[in-house]
């Protein structure tokens, strides 16, 4: 491991020197100081990686669920089809093709993360040894095609944790040296103190962004690289800069293999290899150079003052547009891909494959470094991580504790003062404060989660694909960081609420009050983001949520009607609700002891049958005094049922979502 | 093809600045906490004296990197810039400065983005178009076909009766979507066809196939001005006449085909296999990497600008041309002039009969089209039919166990509540989110002037008072017989009635929200907090006497405080009930219970009429926001 890190930092000073000239160097000499560079100069071990006949099919339905019989019907599609190459480290790879033609598929199949609702076939050779399954995520780097970075940290921060969470026994000088090396190789030192940024507000630019996420996959010492449509939504120049980057990586004994959609004519001196793809197949997989007399030899010519790349494509892609089109391009497709296979450079391929299984001597496979720490300390790491970035969120930090204040302002507005007559609707304006309380809170929390959980699910859906962590470590950290949030954005709700209203001046009794009302504000949170992790959509999560909470509020309050008089499965039913222990908790604390008054204006009977607040509590919540205690038990007992269901959650994400 | 008279556009000398700061909408400032001194504008200059002359029959490519001021330019020539002045300089169409009034009769203007109908299909979406745009003594037969030759210039045959989708609904493809928004622009016959970046994100088939169509059309006697951002190299051989921009200023504009020689004999050759654009925009494209970088290529940007302005100086149409190729090009146009007057005569003929469409035939053509847009959708409308027979399952199944025996007073109050305050929430959410997804469309199409907002307005309340019709009494119809409440028919009525009226005000005063407040955010913000406010000033939750003074005032406005009291006064009046005091028990009237509640002050029918009153105001509100505010129609959020 020592020698991995130490040789990062070496890798990057006979290279200065080279580095210039050759961005723009015809690809042959290129080649050659490749060449040279790994046989004779380097003593590190080399490493190639092989990939045999890969084939990925999916069968699909072939109707709608409604419609039964041609639901029934499964048809299978081949994405993959016999794909073979082989790549020595050293090489950069560009897998060009147009939209739908496998590229991603190829990459997802060889990093492992392809799912199980297909059949892949094939084998991928490391060191011509036969890499497992399970093996492929430990071997390869997947940069994604967006970035998903936490947004309020800085460069180095994001860096730093995410060394953490990889390399456990690394001290933290370790962990520091890494990454201001992996940052001086991706040239980020100037912005290592700069927020990456965000939608709205500013910071560091769209390629410099790119190159963090391909940073954080560096740290991990990856040999093999691979990179999905890097330089899709960059400008052109910048696109440039990211391609000739990653060359100069892969020059440093590491193979890097990039899908590139529309690349620029200038990087077809950047990539040693070129492989162009369509409809599940390899066209054409070799040296630039070769490409150029290869389409030559096939009768393709391209002009001069042409893009090659974009020529390349358009004769090896097929035109679906109309039946004639399409059977023309498809042979022509044909005709190119079977020219291919046999050209000498397709040959030469597969015996490089041959040679690399033959070899005795073959070195080990190249891991990801993977020591990473347990999961307490990742928990640790990640909750640091999300406090870090919420605490630079102006924003988030306000909305999370003024959301609730703001409500309770709406409701003293209306209400004032609370009388103790109770012809003034003394019992009314009580039980309609505590319904708001009630009501209201879930809701804030639902608000909160629904604008703060999405991005941080998508990091996580990342990381853990990468083997960062799990996904339930990460909803354990969220939840964990809300936390002292929530207790001060309810506390400052209450303090205002309860002493600007005159509730019942206890101090025992409002904090009573506060503490019930803190367990519906993180229930509300919780849920959302426990549904969150089943369910996509965010827009639906709250709708769902906002349903359930009224739900709950009519079945289990009592308040809109009273729990013994509802049908026998809604009385059961709102065991399951924590409006119930909620409202039963706020009507004892509030009405426990106060006497009303009564003045009734006209002598109508039955005006001033009630005189004191334990009659509300006898004919709503008969036996609620006693069940104080139980009540709180079980109304805090929510939070870890909840907690469980969430991992149970997540765990289930684990499955359902693939990268 | 084109037959209208030739048209000219012509940029003179045009120098344009840009306000940074001022580009940044104030609800954005806001949520970055950015307070007003913390913003510090600085002008720049996005267009730097830049001068083009093009005529019908050619078609203009626009290419530069990103920032270089394309954008920026179509924008002025279609007069919707924003946050940016002209210092100096004209626009001149046909001769005349481009007023919004000469732009929307004479220029089609294709956006980047696409914004159609997702649920009606290709050709619903042209025939609605051809309906509203064409001139009224179109017959239906010249519609049809006109419609017919748009989708066969277009080549969308194939997809014609597939419905268009969006990013959440499945339809026709990214290309084709392209390509009906092109359509769309096509249908009235404009004489200028403004494109921006109409190639990017298409794939190279559809972008290749598309340029050949927007060269064929510039063939047909148009003007077609498109910008490109990186053209490959197939679809730059296409383009006639380019014009390349750096930092706002013309570096070269004139046939595509003498670029490379334009450069080279100033000293940068294209290489062999590399695309010409790419590399002169790289050429041209200022790094900003370092500040030595950015002088040195803003220096080389401006250099090459200042030869070209030289080159070209004596030019009558701003263009570079070769020497000795000047003649074919003047040939060209004298084969031209021939066709241009006769298109002329005709123009001038059509005139008198060229109106457009009158409001009430606008309104008409706009609710049918919301109609087949909405009924088409039918998972939503189940979705929405689905959650308020689940709520009113819900409430009414909860309220049902009082079996032979009616429900008590308190319960009978507190379902009355319920059943008003319930799904008004849920309806102001749904109708919130419905408006901000179609108004990015609505906006485009009344800058396009293709109708008014009266008749916009007229359309989309009348449009959705059938669906708003059924879920009420989905809503309302099982809660009430579940719930066993006065069972006389007339009560059921009224009661009905009043629910209806409910939930419409809910609903108007979510339109109202939708069309005066810039984002979705700010948008549900606001309704839920407008919402919270009739709803505690309701004469529930909070007892109507125990109102302070301008809590009471509010009440007075609260549709939820009116429909409740009408609901008490139609359920209980009349109704006897055994209350016992002290072992007698005696029958009282169920009024004098809406009376202790404080809801008896008022006549039945002063409630229906302020309910209806509330709705009308929140309508008239929405009518003027709609009219008044315009919102930006490029918000994607």
């Amino acid at each position: 491991r020592e020698m991995n890190g130490s040789y990062s930092m070496q890798g990057v000073e006979p290279d200065k020197g080279t580095k210039c000239r050759e961005s723009f160097k015809f690809v042959s000499e290129v080649k050659r100081d490749v060449w040279k560079e790994i046989g004779e100069e380097r003593s590190e071990p080399t490493c190639s990686l092989s990939v045999s006949k890969i084939s990925y099919t999916v069968s699909e339905r072939l109707g709608p669920w409604w419609d039964l019989p041609s639901y029934r019907k499964r048809w299978t599609r081949q994405i993959l089809n016999d794909v073979s190459f082989h790549v020595d480290s050293g090489q950069i790879m560009g897998i060009l093709g147009n939209s739908g033609s496998g590229k991603t598929t190829l990459l997802d199949a060889i990093s492992g993360r392809i799912g199980n609702s297909g059949t892949l076939l094939g084998d991928v050779f490391i060191n011509g040894r036969k890499l497992k399954r399970e093996e492929y995520q430990d071997c390869f780097s997947y940069v994604l095609q967006s970035d998903n970075l936490l947004s309020y940290l800085t460069v180095e921060e994001t860096l730093t944790y995410t060394a953490q969470l990889a390399l456990r026994k690394h001290s933290a000088e370790a962990i520091k040296k890494k990454v201001s090396a992996v940052m001086a190789e991706l040239s980020l030192t100037h912005v290592a103190h700069s927020v990456i940024g965000g939608r709205v507000f500013p910071g560091i630019s769209g390629g410099e962004r790119r190159r963090v996420s391909i940073a954080s996959q560096l740290l991990q010492d990856p040999r093999v690289i691979l990179l999905d449509e890097p330089t899709t939504s960059l400008d052109s120049m910048t696109a440039n800069q990211i391609v000739v980057l990653l060359a100069q990586l892969a020059r440093r004994n590491r193979i890097v293999i990039v899908t590139i959609h529309q690349p620029r004519s200038e990087l077809f001196r950047v990539f040693s290899r070129i492989a162009i793809m369509s409809c599940g197949k390899l066209v054409f997989c070799g040296q630039p150079e070769e490409m150029v007399d290869f389409f030559s030899q096939c009768g393709y010519e391209c002009p001069e003052y042409c893009n090659p790349f974009d020529i390349y494509v358009d004769f090896t892609s097929v035109d679906t547009r109309n039946s004639e089109r399409e059977a023309a391009t498809f042979n022509r497709m044909h005709e190119i891909t079977s020219a291919y296979q046999r050209s000498a450079i397709y040959q030469s391929m597969l015996e490089k494959v041959e040679q690399n299984l033959q070899q005795t001597d073959k070195p080990a496979i190249p891991f990801k470094s993977k020591e990473s720490p347990n999961g307490a300390a990742k928990l640790e790491v990640l909750l640091r991580r999300t406090v870090r970035n919420l605490s630079r969120d102006r924003m988030g930090v306000l909305m999370r504790l003024s959301q609730n204040l703001i409500y309770g302002l709406f409701v003293a507005f209306f209400v004032m003062h609370l009388d103790n007559d109770i012809t003034k609707g003394a019992i009314q304006d009580r039980i309609g404060i505590i319904y708001q309380s009630i009501a209201a809170s879930p809701y804030t929390g639902m608000l909160n989660a629904v604008a703060l959980f999405p991005a941080l699910r998508a990091i996580g859906d990342q990381e853990s694909q990468d083997g960062l962590y799990s996904k339930w470590q990460m909803f354990l950290a969220y939840i964990f960081h809300i936390l002292p949030f929530s207790i001060l954005s309810v506390i400052i709700f209450t303090s205002f609420l309860y002493w600007t209203i005159g509730m019942n001046p206890d101090s025992v009794r409002f904090l009573c009050f506060s503490a019930v009302v803190l367990v519906p504000h993180i229930t509300g949170e919780l849920l959302t983001v426990v549904l969150l992790g089943v369910v996509q959509d965010p827009n639906m999560v709250n709708t769902g949520v906002a349903l359930l909470n009224i739900a709950g509020i009519l079945v289990g309050s009592g308040f809109l009607r009273s729990t013994q008089q509802m049908p026998e499965v809604f009385q059961w039913l709102s065991y399951l609700t924590f409006q119930k222990y909620s409202c039963e908790l706020l009507i004892v604390t509030e009405f426990h002891g106060l006497n009303f008054t009564c003045t009734p204006l006209l002598p109508l009977p039955g005006a001033c049958v009630i005189t004191g607040g334990d009659q509300i509590i006898e004919q709503g919540y008969p036996g609620a005094l006693s069940r104080y205690t139980l009540d709180f038990v079980l109304l805090y007992s929510f939070l870890p049922a909840l907690l469980l269901l969430g991992i149970i959650s997540f765990k289930i994400r684990d499955k359902v979502i693939r990268h | 093809t084109y037959s209208g008279g030739c048209n000219e556009l012509e940029v003179n000398n045009l120098q344009y600045e840009v306000d940074t700061a001022a580009q940044i909408p104030w609800y954005e400032r806001l949520s970055e906490f950015k307070l007003p001194w913390e913003i510090n504008g600085n002008k720049q200059t996005a267009i730097n004296k830049l001068s083009l002359r093009v005529h019908s029959g050619q078609m203009l490519a626009v290419i530069g990197s990103s920032g270089c001021g394309k954008t920026s330019l179509l924008d002025i020539i279609t007069c919707r810039d924003e946050g940016g002045t002209i210092t100096s300089g004209q626009i001149l169409i046909n001769g005349k400065p481009n007023t919004p009034k000469v732009v929307r009769k004479t220029v089609a203007h294709v956006r980047q983005d696409d914004r159609l109908l997702p649920h009606l299909t290709v050709r619903e979406t042209l025939v609605f178009v051809a309906k509203l745009r064409l001139p009224t003594h179109f017959t239906k037969a010249q519609r049809d076909k006109r419609v017919d030759d748009v989708i066969a210039e277009l080549r969308l045959r194939q997809c014609a009766h597939t419905r268009v989708g969006n990013d959440y609904v499945r339809g026709v493809s990214g290309g084709e979507r392209r390509r009906v928004s092109i359509a769309v622009q096509l249908l009235w016959n404009p004489g200028i066809l403004i494109l921006d970046e109409p190639t990017s994100g298409l794939d190279s088939f559809t972008a290749h196939n598309l340029v050949i169509t927007l060269s064929r059309l510039a063939r047909g006697n148009r003007l077609v001005l498109l910008s490109v951002h990186q053209p490959r190299s197939d679809i730059f051989q296409l383009f006639d006449l380019v014009v390349l921009l750096s930092s706002g200023s013309a570096v070269y504009c004139g046939p595509a085909c003498d670029m490379v020689p334009y450069f080279t004999a100033l000293g940068y050759p294209c290489p062999r296999y590399c695309n010409p654009s790419d590399f002169y925009v790289d050429l041209i494209s200022i790094d900003r990497r370092s500040p030595e970088q950015e002088a040195e290529c803003l220096e080389r940007a401006r250099v090459l600008a200042e030869q070209f302005e030289e080159k070209v100086k004596d030019t009558e149409d701003h263009m570079w041309k070769p020497d000795g190729s000047s003649t074919s090009i003047t040939s060209d146009d004298s084969s031209q002039q021939p066709g241009v007057v006769e298109g002329e005569q005709l123009i001038t003929i059509s005139q008198q009969i060229n109106r457009l469409p009158g409001k009430l035939h606008q309104f008409t053509v706009l609710i049918r089209r919301h109609m087949y847009n909405d009924y088409r959708d039918l998972v939503t409308i189940l979705v929405h039919g689905f959650e308020a027979l689940l709520m009113s399952l819900l409430v009414g199944c909860l309220y049902y166990g009082a079996g032979q025996e009616r429900l008590s007073i308190q319960d009978t109050v507190a379902l009355l509540y319920m059943i008003g305050a319930l799904t008004p929430f849920a309806v102001v959410l749904d109708v919130i989110a419905k408006c901000h997804t179609e108004r990015a469309m609505l906006y485009h199409e009344l800058e396009d002037g293709m109708y008014s907002v009266t008749s916009y307005f007229f359309a989309k309340v009348l449009g959705e008072l059938p669906e708003h019709c059924v879920f009420t009494l989905v809503y309302g119809l099982p809660i009430y017989w579940l719930a066993g409440l006065n069972d006389a028919p007339d009560r059921f009525l009224l009661n009905f009635l009043l629910v209806w009226l409910m939930v419409y005000c809910s609903r108007a005063m979510a339109l109202f929200v939708a069309a005066a407040l810039p984002t979705l955010q700010t948008s549900s913000f606001m309704g839920n907090a407008l919402f919270t406010v009739f709803y505690l000033t309701g004469g529930f939750v909070i007892s109507l006497q125990n109102m302070w003074l301008v809590a009471s005032w509010l009440s007075y406005i609260s549709f939820m405080r009116w429909g409740f009291e009408g609901m008490l006064q139609v359920q209980f009046r009349g109704n006897k009930y055994p209350v016992t005091v002290n072992n007698y028990t005696i029958e009282i009237d169920g009024i004098h219970v809406v009376g202790i509640l404080n809801m008896n002050q008022h006549p039945l029918y002063s409630c229906y009429l302020v309910l209806l009153a509330v709705c009308l105001v929140f309508m008239a509100l929405y009518y003027l926001s709609l009219k008044f505010i315009k919102q930006k129609s490029s918000q994607d959020w």
